[in-house]
């Protein structure tokens, strides 16, 4: 493109101040192409996220339920939404409590075993590492909704795996126990399933980082008797301190927004409202009351709830490296 | 790291354990769906660890009358759809932001971060009320296009270490010959990002592919549902048909997984220098 305007100018006005204004439309051509090879994606986000979310918060101001629905009117209500939602009860002793106990369980969790796995991984061959590591791909990959129906049908209280095996060694009576209508054993079940989805991306990324280690640190350690457990805590942990905060926020950021493993799961998409947590109560509010607009309120505070871990990811993120 | 006699064969003992554990954890649950989806009497198994008898009668059972083909065709023109159109334009912008520096690109940057932390829960009402408007619920057209707002920002952050991994002498050297910036890119860059773009694009895929809660929301006849919502059409009231649960579930996640190795290495590789490297 530039070559050919070159070849069309040029001959024309050889000097003078011409080949200025063509230097200059060249540097503003330059300046513009991020630009407009960034215009799609950017279109595409305000449009799809930052429209909506905005949507969201103008709709957490309004009782909008299937009335406004239909009509398509707005009915603006202040902060009545937002009133409702802190002053009632069930947010503080059951949706609350679900959502930050269980995300913290699924994160100290799942950064443990982790970084247990790599640490493991990275002390084994090259060929059992292969090994190990595809087959944590494979818990991986599995995908959250088929995975949560296997843990679903492993805890099935009439046939399930687990209750049939308690029951031959006579723990249970068969058909007694339903883990699922307790709010611990449904939470219990739903770590499970996260952590077991979620320990891979911990565990690879550590091992990776662990690669950047230099093997002379760990030599010299061993030389000046130190044991594993003070080598890992005086050498690996500092060393991947960057790595293990991010993977740390970005797990606390997936599993404060866990929907599915606790919709699919049997009194989650609405029979019991025990085991609530705030995404699946702010659809449950939406699309089974037709709430839009408490709905709205309780995805807002989920939304703040994260904004404020994202920024304290980001902070992490850019004291270790500039974008 | 060979020590004399005892505490050799005690770590020897120790790994093999270790390796075992690993293994049986990680694997379980995909070993229990598949040899659930194959046992004839998948639903009394209790805790037979090993299928009694053999059959593929769940898997013809699901494709069949439960209709499971339809829902993967419809999966798989969402996911596709998704792909072509997030992988292109995805790859435009992570040039822009690996290759150019001018004002305002880091906080490009930041919204691309910022934005993948954003709940779902929180876009899926005001999206279903526009689709509603916009007469787009219950077409897959519609999925594409919300599927293809949450694969982008990944696949931008993705495509930008790829992109920043090419070397700059090799561009530089595509100008000396004479090539413009059109040129450059399809002939010089966009040979050497292809890996990434397809380790990308499995991701977008299996985004896709898996997506629950706006499927859940959008689509409301059968013959238009996504496999993850397909899937609870084998429960009834209080019971489940868990052989055909299992069946399907295992159609569901056999080309995931299968994407996922295949490509593991790129993917590991395009996320530490999107993470690591600037």
């Amino acid at each position: 493109m530039s070559s050919t305007s070159t070849a069309r100018v040029a001959p024309i006005v050889p000097r003078g101040p011409a080949p200025d204004a063509h230097r200059r439309r060249a540097t503003r051509r330059r300046a513009a192409r991020p630009w407009l090879l960034l215009a799609p994606t950017l279109v595409v986000l305000a449009v799809l996220l930052l429209w909506p979310l905005a949507r969201v918060v103008n709709l957490s101001f309004q009782d909008y339920g299937l009335r406004e629905l239909v009509s398509g009117e707005s009915n603006y209500v202040g902060w009545a939404n937002y009133a409702e939602i802190l002053g009632d009860s069930y947010l503080w002793t059951v949706v609350l409590p679900n959502t930050v106990g269980f995300a913290v369980c699924c994160v100290v969790l799942t950064v443990v075993l982790g970084t247990l796995v790599a640490l493991f991984l990275n002390i084994l061959g090259t060929f059992w590492k292969t090994v190990c590591s595809t087959a944590i791909m494979v818990a991986w990959a599995v995908p959250a909704v088929t995975g949560t129906y296997v843990w679903i049908w492993l805890f099935d209280p009439l046939n399930g795996l687990v209750a049939s095996a308690l029951a031959a060694i006579g723990v249970i009576e068969p058909g007694t126990v339903n883990w699922y209508t307790d709010r611990l054993g449904f939470y219990a079940i739903a770590t499970l399933n996260v952590v077991h989805h979620g320990f891979p991306f911990v565990a690879v990324t550590v091992l990776a980082g662990l690669l950047t280690v230099p093997k002379e640190l760990y030599e010299a350690a061993t030389m000046d008797g130190a044991g594993a457990w003070r080598r890992f805590w005086r050498i690996t942990a500092p060393m991947l301190k960057p790595v293990f905060a991010v993977v740390t926020i970005l797990s606390t950021i997936w599993d404060f927004k866990v929907f599915a493993q606790i919709y699919l799961m049997p009194g989650g998409n609405g029979g019991n409202a025990e085991v609530f947590n705030l995404g699946v109560w702010s659809y449950i509010q939406s699309f089974a009351q037709g709430k839009y607009g408490l709905g709205s309120a309780i995805a807002v505070l989920l939304t703040g709830l994260l904004l404020v871990i994202t920024v304290v990811y980001m902070r992490t993120l850019f004291k270790e490296e500039d974008l | 790291m060979r020590r004399p006699g005892g505490a050799l064969t005690w770590s020897a003992a120790g790994r093999v354990l270790g390796v075992a554990a690993i293994l049986a954890f990680a694997l379980f649950p995909a070993y229990w769906m598949f040899s659930s989806a194959v046992d004839a009497d998948a639903a009394h198994r209790g805790a037979t660890l090993v299928p009694t008898n053999l059959t593929w009668d769940h898997f013809v059972r699901v494709l069949d009358t439960g209709g499971f083909g339809q829902f993967m065709r419809n999966s798989a023109i969402v996911a596709l759809g998704t792909v072509f159109v997030s992988a292109g334009v995805a790859l435009l912008a992570a040039v822009a932001v690996a290759r150019f520096t001018f004002r305002f690109r880091t906080s490009v940057l930041v919204l691309i971060l910022i934005v993948q932390m954003v709940p779902l829960e929180a876009l899926v009402i005001p999206l279903f009320l526009q689709a509603r408007n916009l007469q787009m619920l219950n077409s897959l057209l519609g999925l594409v296009i919300v599927y293809l707002a949450f694969s982008l920002p990944f696949a931008v952050w993705m495509l930008r270490g790829f992109v920043a991994a090419v070397p700059n002498e090799i561009e530089e050297a595509a100008y000396m010959d004479g090539a413009s910036w059109g040129r450059m890119f399809w002939s010089v860059l966009l040979p050497l990002v292809a890996p990434g773009v397809v380790a990308t694009s499995v991701f977008s895929f299996i985004t896709a592919w898996n997506e629950f809660i706006f499927a859940l929301t959008f689509l409301q006849d059968a013959d238009k549902y996504t496999v993850a919502v397909g899937l609870q059409r084998f429960f009834g009231q209080n019971t489940a048909d868990w052989g055909a649960v299992m069946a399907a579930s295992s159609l569901i996640t056999v080309p995931v997984v299968i994407f996922f190795v295949v490509v593991q290495r790129r993917l590991a590789s395009g996320l530490t220098a999107g993470a690591v490297k600037g």
